[in-house]
């Protein structure tokens, strides 16, 4: 078993990352800043329609505009059936962005036009046309454990409520794309916004038959995939058909609108949850009905979540409608299972009568045994104890006891869970030249988590150098492979081979300059970039390099047994302020405690918990994909009614980090996703508390906020 | 974007010369509008005006107690004048939330009382009426942002100008330049119902420019509130300006103007009639408010903005008078 060094310089510490200067002034040039000599601009026609025949296409007009250099079909007339708006129909490429997209426009197609299926409501409802073939919705088997019809009716306290969430969609600040250059007949350079070079590097192989020593993808940085940018898609490999039809590099990126429309979304959710629990505050049964929709693909999450119900029924149905189809967002699943779950458990805590922090604790499962030997129930309970802290719960009460005036404060908490395991098969290079510089190498990208420098991180602390001494080298497909940048696994994946490859290089550095230093290797260690013998300076770092003669050092670095590992837990406190006058939602104060295992760089640990909260506050009070029933259209496809929060509306947020002995001995485990899942719940908690009424359909708008006060008004 | 002919005079003469000529003209000033609806082809001008050259429209100036702001005069400037802040916080207030800080830094005041509507159908090409096959998309869609006053007729977006709620409170006239010369009317006579998707929601003739707004001498306590989801850029759900002139503490005259409820700003002619004549207390300001949602007519969406139009009053009669209740405790 291999394992991380015990005490260390800089792996742990706060540390800048390499390319932030240059993010932040923007000298960056990101793949949709990229610019190849004679390149063309490419824009994608989408159907207007959500859902139809393309009956006729007829794409000359564009040919005949001025400046146009290809124009493409990606539908048949005849054969092809639109199911969403925003669907691809024709690809153009111009010599100017607005020449190009005039020309999209020129194209001529006849649509047959048939009846939609947009929302939920009007997939499910009585006579809905039938809008796909196998039908609208797909019932799922009821999963069940124990007999929970008969647990039921042994609970003191019981709570039935519908909760609901929205489609979400992706919305990366850097749209979908790529530019790609042919560098003769079979040999291609394409620069991608993409969560994985050696993905959009396969799909070129795949389409273009050519060798695939002769694909280079490049993502030197790129702005934000969230689980959206695993492949070069239709319009990629658009822009790849055009480059070489043309004879000049295209760029093809999404515009904002048909970002919303097909770059990805995260499914809704409903759930009409039974969940009973005896009077001193133990769950005993669940029963759930849920649906939700990924456009025409699944919607499923996780539920029961977190705690144990010992009897439980649960079936989900999935609906389909005309609509972009989701694709995986930061911890699928997660945050939809956390909402209702965490909803249900406060109702039911408030009906008991019962502080919701200690009915939560109550119904952990005794033992929740994670990799390691870890039971997570014993560090939910460090959690918990330490958010509480952190927020003040001390101060919490009942629900309708906010405050006199009509600006109601209230206080709101939530669990959640994620695997951020890693793959046991990636590599890194370590090249240590005789000048002195140092590069590592693999195959995978930065997608803003801070890759890129947690990976010199780790070879600058083998080496004993500062961390911009190391170039780490990475968003190449032609590099030693790579982990895909998803489901927290980047930082698992990679860190070992990295620390793998480090340690080989420098023992093969030892074993070539201890001869001459007439040491022996096992004598040798390195510090603040001298090379000691029995721990007294001998050579700078340089002067050892220099010994390596015209040879470098290149060693690949493989995964071991140790150094990573998986499943980990969190809790997020929110405190709101709710105007029952206006409905209006402010955050005061969001508090996030996580572990995750060995932490190699807090700062962008600490940057990964932000941004997750961040997505997730969104996600509580702002974010919805509004689909209009009548027209099929997507009625806010921009970022001014599709609402996202502004500096203005982040509150203080409260990032701790679960950092003990045991959770570094675990070794890497990734933060990526598991910070944004339980913020929306916990909000939505708040806002309970604050108001004294479940305001059941996220985001916490004023609508719903004032809807949800209404309809308990009218119930009083 | 269609391609079009661009000038930009220097003059108002040569502004209205080239507002006047045949063909669809559009004036071009901050562009914070006008550019968008153009890259979403929702208006393709075959000539477009820019306006920011003539420095003549610009700046705002004194005269025997009135106050003239140029149609051109950024809304930054607004936001950063004394004179606005201290004597027509109703103004100040409703400008310094449009937008955001680069918005304020192009849109102008021209242009602000002049956009078009934000209505998601008009914006996704759908016309201004958003009618199809004799039935309006908005009453069977999503209208949460719709109208809740008027909406018996087939104009359902809501004006989407946050000034000129608070000019027209302030009984502000618009001073409009044409080929005919000049002429100034209230700056409420700007804006009408449109019966038709060819008709425009604005009473401009072809070739005319709007030059300026007066509020005039006389003025009384003022105040807006606005209620809005997001603190950063976001658009009024609803909001309300109040002027109110008094005889001691009694109110004499009132006016009661609302942004967000119908296609024209509202003018609340109840809630006027309710708060002349007396204190302006939390118990009068409550009738007065209530006054003020009566006879609204919610769509399927939009019953929520009843709460809001009772407590925008509310609060901007109370904050007029120096109480803002909500912000205790």
């Amino acid at each position: 078993m291999a394992s991380w060094p015990e005490s260390t310089r800089l792996i742990g510490k706060s540390i800048p990352r390499l390319d932030g200067l240059a993010k932040a002034s923007g000298r960056a040039k990101y793949p949709s800043d990229i610019r190849p000599e004679g390149m063309l601009f490419g824009v994608l026609l989408t159907s207007p329609h959500a859902n139809a025949k393309v009956k006729a296409l007829d794409l000359e007009p564009a040919r005949a505009m001025p400046g146009v250099k290809g124009v493409i079909a990606l539908a048949t007339a005849g054969e092809t059936n639109v199911i969403y708006q925003g669907q691809e129909i024709a690809a153009v490429a111009a010599e100017t962005e607005e020449k190009a997209r005039d020309a999209a426009r020129a194209i001529k197609v006849e649509y047959e036009v048939l009846p939609h299926v947009v929302t939920e409501r009007q997939s499910t409802a009585e006579g809905a046309p039938k809008a796909f073939a196998a039908g609208n919705s797909r019932p799922g088997r009821a999963q069940t454990a124990g007999k929970p019809d008969e647990a039921m009716k042994g609970a003191d306290a019981t709570i039935e409520a519908t909760y609901e969430l929205p489609v979400i969609t992706h919305v990366c600040l850097e749209p979908h794309g790529l530019t790609a250059e042919w560098k003769g007949p079979d040999s291609i350079t394409v620069y991608a916004s993409t969560q994985s070079v050696m993905g959009v590097a396969n799909d070129m192989v795949e389409t273009f038959g050519v060798d695939a020593s002769k694909v280079k993808v490049l993502t030197e940085v790129m702005g934000g995939g969230f689980g959206s940018k695993f492949n070069a898609d239709v319009w990629g490999i658009a822009a790849a058909k055009l480059a070489k039809e043309a004879g000049r590099p295209v760029r093809m990126f999404l515009d904002r609108a048909q970002e919303h429309l097909i770059g990805g979304n995260r499914p809704s959710a409903k759930a009409t949850i039974q969940l009973g629990a005896t009077k001193d505050g133990k769950l005993v049964a669940m029963t759930a009905e849920t649906s939700g929709t990924g456009g025409r693909g699944g919607s499923n999450f996780p539920l029961p979540y977190v705690y144990h119900v010992p009897d439980r029924t649960r079936s989900h149905t999935e609906v389909f409608v005309n609509c972009g189809g989701s694709r995986a967002m930061r911890a699928p699943g997660h945050p939809q299972g956390c909402a209702v779950m965490e909803a249900a458990m406060d109702d039911l805590a408030h009906k008991l009568g019962i502080n919701p922090l200690e009915f939560r604790l109550k119904n952990l499962a005794e033992t929740d045994m994670v990799a390691g030997g870890i039971n997570r129930t014993e560090i939910y309970h460090e959690q918990v104890r330490r958010g509480a802290e952190l927020i003040g719960w001390g101060r919490w009460k009942p629900r309708g006891q906010g405050g006199d005036g009509p600006v109601k404060r209230g206080l709101g908490m939530a669990l959640h869970q994620w695997g951020g395991g890693g793959a046991q098969d990636k590599q890194v290079a370590c090249i240590v030249n005789p000048d002195g510089s140092v590069e590592l190498r693999s195959a995978t990208q930065d997608i803003g988590t801070g890759a890129r420098t947690i990976l010199a991180i780790i070879a600058a602390e083998v080496f004993g150098l500062e961390v911009g001494r190391i170039r780490s080298n990475i968003g190449d497909s032609t590099f030693p492979p790579g982990q895909s940048s998803g489901g927290s696994t980047t930082s698992p994946s990679m860190a070992p081979p990295c620390f793998d490859a480090a340690v080989k290089a420098r023992d093969e550095l030892f074993r070539r300059i201890a001869p001459g230093l007439e040491a022996a290797v096992e004598d040798l260690a390195l510090k603040d970039g001298q090379v000691l013998v029995k721990g007294e300076a001998r050579l700078t770092w340089e002067q050892a390099c220099r010994k390596l003669g015209m040879m470098p050092i290149n060693v690949v670095g493989v995964f071991a047994q140790g150094l990573s590992s998986t499943g980990v837990g969190g809790c997020q406190f929110a405190e709101v302020t709710v105007d029952v006058e206006t409905g209006v939602v402010r955050l005061k104060k969001i508090v996030a405690v996580q572990d995750t295992g060995l932490i190699l760089d807090m700062l962008t640990w600490r940057s990964q918990v932000y941004g997750g909260v961040i997505g997730g506050l969104n996600y509580g009070l702002f974010e919805e994909r509004i689909m209009d029933e009548p027209t099929g259209v997507m009625l806010n496809p921009d970022m001014e009614m599709y609402k996202l929060a502004g500096a203005t509306d982040i509150p203080e947020i409260v990032v701790e980090a679960h950092d003990t002995p045991e959770m570094r001995a675990r070794g890497v485990i990734g933060v990526g996703e598991p910070p944004t899942i339980s913020t929306a719940a916990a909000i939505g908690n708040a806002v309970a508390n604050a108001i004294g009424v479940r305001v059941p359909k996220w985001p916490m708008s004023p609508m719903n906020v004032l809807d949800a006060l209404a309809a308990a008004e009218g119930k009083a | 974007m269609k391609a079009f002919a661009y000038l930009s005079p220097t003059t108002p003469e040569d502004a209205v010369k080239a507002l006047a000529a045949p063909g669809t003209v559009e004036a071009l000033s901050g562009g914070t509008d006008l550019i968008g609806r153009m890259k979403d082809y929702v208006a393709s001008p075959e000539r477009v005006v820019y306006l920011k050259d003539v420095k003549a429209l610009a700046g705002i100036v004194e005269k025997d107690g009135a106050t003239a702001i140029g149609a051109g005069t950024r809304l930054v400037d607004l936001v950063s004048s004394a004179t606005i802040r201290d004597r027509l916080p109703a103004l100040w207030q409703a400008t310094t939330e449009v937008g955001t800080p680069q918005i304020r830094n192009m849109a102008t005041v021209g242009g602000n009382l002049l956009q078009r509507p934000r209505c998601w159908y008009y914006r996704n090409g759908f016309g201004l009426l958003a009618m199809k096959d004799g039935k309006s998309l908005v009453r069977a869609g999503d209208n949460r942002y719709h109208a809740i006053f008027m909406t018996d007729g087939d104009a359902l977006f809501v004006n989407p100008s946050s000034l000129a709620v608070p000019l027209i409170a302030l009984g502000a006239t618009a001073t409009i330049l044409g080929p005919g010369g000049e002429r100034t009317v209230p700056v409420e006579q700007l804006y009408r119902v449109p019966k038709a998707d060819a008709d425009r929601e604005q009473t401009l003739a072809p070739g005319e420019l709007l030059a300026a707004v007066t509020v005039p001498a006389g003025v009384g306590k003022n105040a807006s509130y606005e209620v809005r989801q997001k603190q950063a850029h976001d658009w009024p759900l609803v909001m309300t300006s109040v002027h109110l002139k008094m005889d001691g503490d009694s109110v004499r005259e009132a006016r009661v103007v609302l942004y967000g409820v119908a296609p024209i700003p509202w003018r609340s002619e109840a809630a006027e009639k309710a708060v002349v004549g007396g204190l302006v207390t939390r118990e009068r300001a409550e009738a007065v408010a209530k006054a003020a949602a009566e006879g609204a007519k919610p769509l399927s969406n939009n019953g929520y903005k009843v709460a809001l139009v009772r407590t925008t009053v509310k609060r901007a009669l109370l904050s007029a008078v120096g109480d803002r209740y909500w912000q205790e405790g």
